[in-house]
């Protein structure tokens, strides 16, 4: 007899998302992904000057705020076929870099890491142990008996006063839960540290983007940051040894430790490599362009098909038609007024809300399709695509990291074993390695060119009588992000959407073809359908982020709480 | 380091009561050199970089309670540490107490911490506050001040 869970919401992602699986026989046959958040925010930009549209987009999500600025700005540049200064592109790619990285990171190790890891293990640890183990795999300093007898001591005041709930659904002790009481040691003095690095890395956003969240050094045309080596109050050269300095921490974190931690969680949970691939067709939008342009890229694009990575079709300028004709959008158990299934620049977003009915209309996200076909975005797809490709440095990283959890694991891995939910999770950290040696690449190409007297950064956006339409991408942390901008007489006419999340946790589609949420719980083992943890495993690998909505802070909870009247 | 921090999602009505404060505050008064005054949007546990070396937090929100819109209420940090068990199951958390809960764990963190909240009327696509809301700003920003005169 098949027993039908429902885990709503998933907790430790942002937004709000309701999985439903069929279990039968301890294994899930069917799932739904619902997204129970409306999200027609685009609306807000009808009737808007397309230069201040970055500005409401960095709005939409509050964790994605520079992704949805920097798409924004492409989108219309696009549509207005402007190229812009190589200062500007560097400094862009500087802030897309730095935040993928600080993105990852809080990823693996706070929004997932608990997934695998048993924090209350950890107090059985022996610290010398652990030390003798990370100093094996690590040149880490962080790796010192003391800084592991402290991180015990704290958890067990922690665990003494019953306050260890908000890491977990309580899932510790569950069966699914395999590592040694000395990894769980490490991985949670490392998800402590993580917190000093992510921060870190996140610094050059605000340095360069003036804040962070929400950037403000962004135009149309261009960048804000005027250039002057000799002022305080511009880019200067204190300011760029500041960012070459954090960009540097950052990567020996990404190198001695979460490379380290990956190869060695991955290795140990290695029965689990089987699970979670479901759809295996990858779409990835080329980045870091290296050009004013858009048509060079330092991190490749493209799509596979089956799985097939002998066959990699590239997706290679910013104006790409093999992309900009192959996206589309299907309403079909959508809660959205209409049946269609159209492209971007002809959608609308009608809200029409009838009842959660799998057979039906069950989510607020809509099912995007590249040419008809349900596709997989985020890090494995760009890890995938590059090393189908030849991509250098994913070829370099993703050797090491299969060597190395290999060499853990006892085993030969070969790149085939990254379709699935470790391989999400290995791609993340595959991807950050790489953007790491990038963003070290991206900082020189920046000082070189303002050394060589180029302080440019902005060109004029000229807006013609009439009607013309753009599309900018992005490979932002979680995947593929485009933005769709319909322009007529200079102010938006349309503007639509489509983000990572969508493309991995929109539902069925015309066709009854699952996304890729659903298409990869399909399979999973559940050892207690009271404690359904591996939905969470899969689910999280791919980094789902739907909020883009609201919040409202509830601090009374159930009971009163001491408050004051102002 | 004295952060004073606006959570809302400007574009959602009422939600966006915290960036306007501080946006009003940063303009009306003379803010001293050690404290910092940010519209920080909703980053949910993105708000950990800005908690990590704060000495003292004051968080300008919107928060749920049993109350007439407009009610403002004011919270320390016992408040919000009070329900730490407790997961986070609603999307509407900004995740304010899980910033503060996994900082405690690592050793860092600040030490007080302030939350001026305002019981919200309408939560809706606009850049608009409601009038009930609006009205609130100037005793927001009395709150900041008096909470900064308290530090």
């Amino acid at each position: 007899m098949s027993t039908h869970i429902t885990v709503d919401p998933i907790t430790r992602i942002e937004g709000h998302l309701r999985i439903d699986v069929e279990v039968d026989g301890g294994v899930v046959k069917k799932a739904w992904s619902s997204g129970q958040m409306f999200r027609g925010i685009e609306r807000i930009l009808i009737g808007r000057d397309p230069r201040e549209a970055w500005l409401f987009t960095q709005r939409f999500c509050g964790v994605c705020t520079t992704v949805h600025a920097i798409t924004s700005v492409r989108a219309v540049e696009n549509a207005l076929n402007l190229e812009i200064p190589p200062n500007a592109q560097y400094i862009r790619n500087l802030i897309v870099a730095a935040h993928a990285m600080h993105d990852h990171i809080v990823h693996f190790y706070q929004l997932s890491a608990l997934d695998w890891v048993d924090v209350v293990s950890a107090l059985k640890a022996d610290v010398v142990k652990t030390a003798a183990l990370a100093t094996s795999l690590s040149d880490w300093p962080g790796n010192s008996i003391k800084e592991f007898q402290a991180v015990k001591d704290r958890l067990a005041g922690f665990v003494a006063k019953g306050q260890l709930g908000i890491f977990t659904n309580g899932y510790w002790g569950h069966p699914a839960m395999k590592l040694p009481p000395e990894v769980n040691l490490l991985a949670v003095t490392h998800y402590l540290q993580a917190l000093d690095y992510q921060r870190r890395v996140n610094k050059v956003v605000s340095i360069l983007g003036g804040k962070t969240p929400n950037i403000q050094n962004l135009a149309v045309g261009g960048v804000a940051n005027a250039i002057n080596l000799d002022n305080d109050a511009t880019l200067n050269m204190a300011k760029l040894y500041e960012v070459k300095e954090l960009l540097d921490s950052a990567k020996q974190f990404i190198e001695q430790v979460y490379f380290v931690d990956l190869c060695a969680v991955g290795a140990l949970y290695a029965d689990w490599l089987k699970y979670g691939a479901g759809v295996t067709n990858y779409l990835a939008v080329p980045d870091l362009p290296t050009d004013t342009k858009g048509t060079q890229f330092d991190l490749p694009g493209g799509t596979i098909f089956n799985g097939d990575l002998a066959k990699v079709t590239k997706i290679t300028s910013f104006g790409d038609p093999y992309f900009q004709k192959n996206v589309s959008e299907s309403i079909a158990h959508s809660w959205y007024d209409g049946d269609w299934q159209r492209h971007p620049y002809e959608e609308d977003t009608v809200p029409k809300y009838t009842s959660y009915d799998p057979n039906k209309d069950y989510s607020w996200i809509k099912s995007p399709r590249f040419d008809g076909h349900p596709m997989q975005v985020g890090p494995l797809a760009q890890v995938l695509v590059g090393f189908a490709g030849g991509h250098e440095l994913t070829v370099k990283w993703a050797k090491k990291t299969l060597e190395t959890a290999g060499k853990i694991a006892g085993a030969t891995l070969t790149p085939a074993i990254l379709h699935g939910t470790l391989g999400r999770h290995a791609a993340r950290m595959i991807r950050c390695g790489v953007i790491s040696d990038l963003a070290d690449k991206h900082w020189n190409l920046l000082a070189e060119n303002i050394g060589k007297g180029d302080t440019r950064i902005f060109n004029q956006p000229v807006f013609p009588k009439g009607e013309i339409q753009g599309f900018g991408f992005h490979e932002a942390p979680r995947g593929t992000l485009s933005h769709w901008v319909v322009i007529e007489n200079g102010k938006i006419k349309n503007y639509q959407a489509v983000v990572p999340s969508t493309w991995n946790a929109g539902p069925r589609d015309a066709k009854d073809q699952p996304g890729p949420y659903e298409a990869s719980l399909v399979g999973n083992p559940i050892a207690d359908t009271d404690k359904p943890l591996e939905v969470l495993r899969t689910v999280h690998s791919f980094d789902p982020c739907i909020a883009c909505a609201i919040h409202t802070l509830d601090v009374e909870g159930k009971e009163l709480s001491r408050v004051r009247a102002l | 380091m004295i952060y004073v921090l606006g959570l809302g999602n400007v574009l959602m009505g009422d939600d966006g009561f915290g960036p306007a404060v501080v946006r009003q505050f940063e303009k009306t008064y003379d803010v001293p050199e050690n404290v910092e005054v940010v519209d920080v949007g909703t980053p949910g546990l993105d708000l950990m970089p800005w908690f990590y070396d704060a000495e003292r937090l004051i968080i300008v929100d919107t928060v749920k309670a049993d109350a007439a819109p407009g009610t403002m209420r004011l919270y320390d940090k016992r408040d919000l540490l009070r329900h730490a068990p407790s997961v986070r199951t609603s999307p509407h958390d900004p995740g304010v107490k899980e910033a503060l809960w996994t900082l405690e764990l690592a050793g860092r963190g600040p030490k007080e911490v302030t939350l001026i909240g305002v019981v919200p009327e309408s939560v809706e696509l606009t850049t608009d506050l409601s009038d009930t809301v609006r009205e609130k700003i100037p005793v927001a920003m009395e709150a900041i001040a008096r909470a900064l005169g308290q530090a």
